[in-house]
């Protein structure tokens, strides 16, 4: 059967880069796929919306409208890469709704691989739902995002039990270059000649950590 | 053969979701593979009917024809299990019927199985319902169901009160029906079909449907929590027809 990935970036914190490995997967689904569908659920952050309009639509879960608008599109086995950016407010929302409706467990049905990319970081918070998400997802659909500028290697133990991609910190004055939002990703592999930058490096790496675990997505679908 | 069991469900005031506790257990005993018959006494358009069509009648329990329609069958029909959705205002009749025509005897000496189920309304009207019910009681199986299913903020009556009241009928159980998201509600409603069909994506002849993915999944939560309550008082034992088998709805 095809499958249908749709990658969940979530986190229950402000600011820990959910965006940012929202657009690197979107960029990198785009440039694989030649296309792929994003949801922004994210408003009240830096937003997904703002750097991929072409790709993004706004969802919000705070109605059963909402939902259905959103869910009810995620559970369509079209052959159409998702990625959801999730809002740190919309986080335990959205994961009680998908444990109340059986989420998972009709997307394996269906053929959809739901994977979700949590962000860790060391306050409580993180600590305390990191249990809730390992109830509700299967270990090979759970993936903790190291993301070094957020927790500068000390990422809690916790976490690091499953599957972790790590995303290099890059230096303030590239952090802040890949934050305008007229920056791409894919753009750049494909303009900037010298493949020798710290940049360039960065990204092909994480596109290489993408490519894996779509692979061993592959894998356990076969 | 088995025992034939009656189920009322009833209350004197109406809106209090009578119907859709029927329809639950309707469902309840689809999924057991109970064979049931149901009468729905909202004559002459029936709510109940809309839902459960090949299983449900309707009929006028205020007229004799009726009440032999559905009392004198009981031992002659092959569904052993008889469910009766008793109009608003009618429980209180309806059961002053029973006793006069014997029914509520036969029950007290164990001929027959009956079970009501009288649904609590927010009001402490609802309340006095209680004590008058209980006058019939004796004999029969008595749940009282409190009925989230609209309304969050349900029971307003004091519980000390309720308690009271509560502990004047011998061995009655309370049920606790949950609340269900309003949207998968109002969309059940509209597809007029059973619960189990609904969370099927299946229309009421069985043919594929298009529920909202979402909807679908609030209401199979919901009934799954309904029927752990019906699990709990052992309603399919109480009717005769032993543990409750695989059930398709809860996949």
């Amino acid at each position: 059967m095809r499958q249908t990935p749709v990658y969940i970036i979530c986190s229950p914190r402000p600011l820990v880069g959910k965006t940012l490995v929202a657009r690197l997967m979107s960029e990198f689904l785009l440039l694989k796929n030649g296309t792929v569908s994003a949801f922004d659920i994210n408003l009240k952050e830096p937003s997904l919306l703002d750097y991929l309009p072409r790709i993004t639509e706004t969802a919000e879960i705070d109605d059963t409208v909402g939902k259905m608008a959103l869910m009810d599109r995620l559970i369509i086995n079209d052959g159409l890469a998702k990625v959801i950016d999730l809002g740190f407010h919309a986080f335990e929302e959205f994961f009680e709704m998908t444990e109340e409706i059986g989420f998972m467990k009709e997307a394996a049905r269906r053929g959809i691989s739901p994977v979700v990319l949590f962000i860790g970081d060391t306050d409580r918070v993180s600590a305390r739902v990191y249990p809730m998400l390992r109830r509700q997802i299967p270990p090979t659909a759970l993936v903790t995002i190291d993301n070094e500028h957020v927790v500068r290697g000390e990422l809690p133990t916790a976490f690091a039990m499953g599957k972790v991609l790590r995303i290099a910190a890059l230096p303030v004055f590239l952090k802040t270059y890949v934050d305008r939002l007229s920056f791409s990703f894919t753009d750049y592999l494909q303009q900037e000649r010298d493949s020798s930058t710290e940049l360039h490096q960065w990204i092909r790496r994480n596109y290489l950590s993408f490519r894996e675990l779509e692979l061993s997505l592959i894998l356990q679908g076969s | 053969m088995a025992k034939p069991a009656v189920i009322v469900v009833g209350a004197d005031k109406g809106g209090v979701g009578k119907t859709t506790v029927s329809r639950t257990v309707l469902d309840y005993f689809s999924a057991n593979n109970v064979p049931t018959r149901a009468f729905d006494t909202e004559s002459p358009r029936g709510t109940l009917k809309r839902f459960h069509p090949d299983i449900t009648e309707i009929v006028d329990m205020t007229t004799t024809s009726d009440q032999m329609k559905i009392f004198d069958t009981l031992n002659a029909v092959s569904p052993s299990v008889t469910v009766i959705d008793v109009r608003a205002g009618l429980l209180s009749p309806a059961l002053a019927s029973l006793r006069d025509i014997g029914f509520l005897d036969a029950a007290k000496s164990g001929q027959i199985t009956f079970a009501v189920f009288h649904i609590l309304g927010p009001s402490i009207a609802s309340l006095d319902e209680i004590a008058e019910t209980a006058s019939f009681m004796i004999g029969a199986k008595y749940f009282l169901v409190k009925n989230f299913i609209n309304d969050t903020q349900f029971f307003q009556w004091d519980q000390a009160t309720y308690n009271s009241y509560f502990h004047r009928i011998k061995d009655a159980t309370e049920l606790t029906i949950p609340k269900l998201n309003e949207m998968a509600y109002e969309q059940v409603e509209v597809a007029s079909v059973p619960f189990l069909k609904f969370v099927a994506n299946k229309g009421l002849s069985d043919e594929a449907a298009n529920y909202s993915f979402v909807l679908r999944g609030y209401v199979r939560h919901w009934l799954a929590n309904v029927w752990s309550e019906f699990d709990r008082i052992k309603l399919t034992d109480l009717v005769g027809s032993g543990k409750p088998a695989t059930r398709g709805g809860e996949k």
